[in-house]
């Protein structure tokens, strides 16, 4: 029998080197093929070299470790490596999935080798059963998690203001008006241009924190002083130290009727 | 549209707002008068002063009605007070006529008959068209009252809001935790260099003791000069070059005049760990930040921590430090300081602390 190949994927190179002299000295058989500095590259050397055990960290830039793990699939035995991630531990133990945790503790790496000696001998057994499913919950966690993929609402705005891009934080927003081509916002800040329109805006916005009043006005609600009701079911709207008022219409003034 | 839909469930009837006009003190201010003025007028009155007090009665609650009717109801281009005033002034005559109706059988000609009858009306008419309209201005001007005080009211609850963001802002620092995922990556890569005897070992646990010393909760958040704030930014800028040599890149340009400023503890390593998080680490190659600091023409300073990195997504979520850095600058510099983020050309965030170069000046 060929001696077992692994490839080890962590993007810091001190640790990289870590596990790999640790594993020489647990177990010299073993032939370290490729070393990757994030998930792409250890999927790029996993089809090139298709070693038979893959160490990959979890947090790593661009794809991570469990989206590199999904690709590689059934192909080869995956044992992860984590510093902290209190999520994935519970989810790695709950699916029955191999890990190990840095700073490296030759002990429990010793644990792994062994269970990696004896899957690798008896490859019938290879399967974890629904291994899928827990690493395509886990991706889809750590994503929302990390700030990677996309939460549910927007955080800031980008908008050019003078010569520069803004990112202006939302909760600094007064109000946003549209006219027909672009939307003014108005923030504590200033006031910038941007080409969004209102109904877009309106559902990227928490709307626990910003209504839409008008047809072409949402107003942030945190900073409303007053709303006077005026004739035919319209009302206006004051807001907390700004001259501006905003205009209720009759199908929006809904938004006030439970304050 | 669902809005039109979810209006009318919630939708409080006209009719019940009109309702809110009558109030136990409104009425008893009412009845009170009317029987001053039934004690004033009986003297000229043939009629008991039973019937007297009930017609005035009957014509306060007509007028009373009319004064709600015609706030709920004023044509648009009316205001409200003048609509309410004509209302009880057109309304008192008729109020009085309507009175003086079950005693003449429904018969009006009798009551212009009655020469007593038409002095009796007129005297009441008069009565009511004097004192309604001064209820009415008083009605009126108690509403205004109250609207004041409730603007007041307003406005003492935002300072206390202000007061308390302040306070939350101080909690939140205090309650800032190191990440244990930062402690536990950078330990291993301490472990790493211990165990293979480098040299780096020693300073770069010296780095990672100055960064613990800094990022601890402290309990006294009392000011800092920007030297240290950049020692302690050096520090976990090496802490993150050791573990990833390969994509960080690190220049500081701070001139001894400007280090020597007070500065708000935690603000340059928040938005230094900020640029690592959202910029550098997410990249697969990495960046360069840039920590700089320069006098503007317009006498304020400009701290600038730029990147090369990812940038900043419009959904990403702010740590607490930086989400609450704006509210601290304020607290310590005043309110012309400011935190700017900007996007950096062709990628990468260059977030940006002015503040006055006098505590407390306008920059």
């Amino acid at each position: 029998m060929n001696a077992p190949t692994a490839l080890i994927a962590d993007d810091e190179p001190l640790l990289r080197e870590r596990l790999r002299a640790h594993l020489a000295r647990l177990w010299p058989e073993l032939e370290v093929v490729a070393e990757a500095r994030n998930g792409r590259e250890a999927i790029e050397f996993f089809e090139t070299h298709l070693p038979q055990v893959a160490f990959l960290d979890v947090h790593m830039p661009g794809l991570n470790g469990i989206d590199a793990a999904r690709s590689i699939a059934r192909r080869a035995e995956v044992v992860f490596v984590t510093a902290h991630d209190h999520y994935a531990v519970q989810a790695f133990e709950h699916g029955a999935i191999d890990y190990v945790v840095k700073p490296f503790d030759e002990v429990r790496l010793a644990d792994s080798v062994a269970r990696l000696k004896t899957r690798l001998a008896s490859p019938q057994t290879t399967a974890v059963p629904g291994i899928e499913a827990v690493l395509d919950q886990l991706a889809a966690e750590l994503k929302a998690r990390g700030g990677g993929g996309r939460p549910k609402y927007l955080q800031w705005i980008r908008a050019s203001v003078a010569s520069s891009v803004r990112l202006i934080p939302v909760e600094q927003i007064a109000f946003l008006r549209s006219d027909e081509k672009y939307t003014l916002v108005v923030w504590e800040g200033g006031e910038a241009l941007i080409r969004r329109p209102i109904r877009e805006l309106v559902d990227e916005l928490d709307p626990d924190t910003f209504a839409q009043i008008h047809r072409s006005v949402i107003v942030n609600l945190r900073q409303v002083a007053q709303v006077d009701r005026g004739f035919n079911d319209t009302a206006e709207v004051k807001l907390k130290g700004r001259r501006e008022v905003l205009p209720v219409s009759r199908s929006f003034l809904h938004v006030f009727r439970q304050m | 549209m669902n809005s039109a839909s979810a209006t009318t469930p919630t939708h409080r009837p006209a009719w019940l707002a009109f309702l809110g006009v009558v109030t136990w003190k409104g009425v008893a201010l009412i009845a009170t008068l009317t029987l001053l003025a039934a004690g004033v007028l009986n003297p000229i009155f043939a009629v008991p002063f039973g019937v007297l007090l009930g017609r005035l009665m009957f014509v306060a609650a007509m007028l009373v009605l009319a004064f709600g009717a015609a706030g709920t109801w004023h044509p648009a281009r009316v205001p409200r007070w003048l609509a309410q005033v004509l209302a009880v002034v057109i309304a008192a005559p008729i109020a009085t006529m309507v009175a003086y109706l079950p005693s003449v059988d429904g018969r009006i000609t009798d009551v212009l008959g009655h020469e007593s009858r038409i002095m009796g009306f007129v005297f009441i008419t008069m009565t009511a068209v004097v004192i309604a309209p001064l209820v009415a201005f008083g009605a009126l001007y108690r509403e205004r009252d109250a609207q004041a005080r409730s603007a007041q009211l307003a406005f003492e609850l935002e300072r206390s809001t202000l007061e308390k963001e302040a306070l939350d802002a101080r909690l939140k620092l205090l309650q800032a935790q190191i990440q244990p995922h930062f402690l536990f990556n950078t330990l291993a890569n301490v472990q790493a260099l211990v165990e293979s005897g480098s040299p780096h070992a020693a300073p770069v646990l010296k780095s990672l003791i100055a960064y613990l010393r800094a990022a601890m909760p402290r309990l006294q958040a009392g000011s800092s000069t920007l030297a240290n704030e950049i020692a302690m930014v050096r520090a976990y800028l090496e802490l993150m070059r050791m573990r990833m040599p390969d994509r960080l890149e690190v220049s500081i340009d701070v001139a001894d005049d400007i280090a020597a400023r007070e500065f708000l503890p935690m603000s340059v390593l928040t938005l230094v760990e900020n640029a690592v998080r959202h910029g550098i680490d997410p990249s697969e190659g990495g960046g360069r930040i840039e920590v700089r600091a320069r006098h503007q023409p317009d006498g304020a300073i400009r701290l600038v921590v730029a990147d090369t990195g990812a940038g900043m997504s419009e959904s990403a979520v702010p740590g607490t430090g930086l989400a609450n850095l704006e509210s601290r600058l304020r607290g310590f510099f005043g309110a012309a300081a400011r935190l700017e983020l900007h996007e950096a050309k062709p990628h990468g965030l260059s977030a940006e602390i002015v503040f006055p170069a006098v505590r407390g000046a306008s920059a």
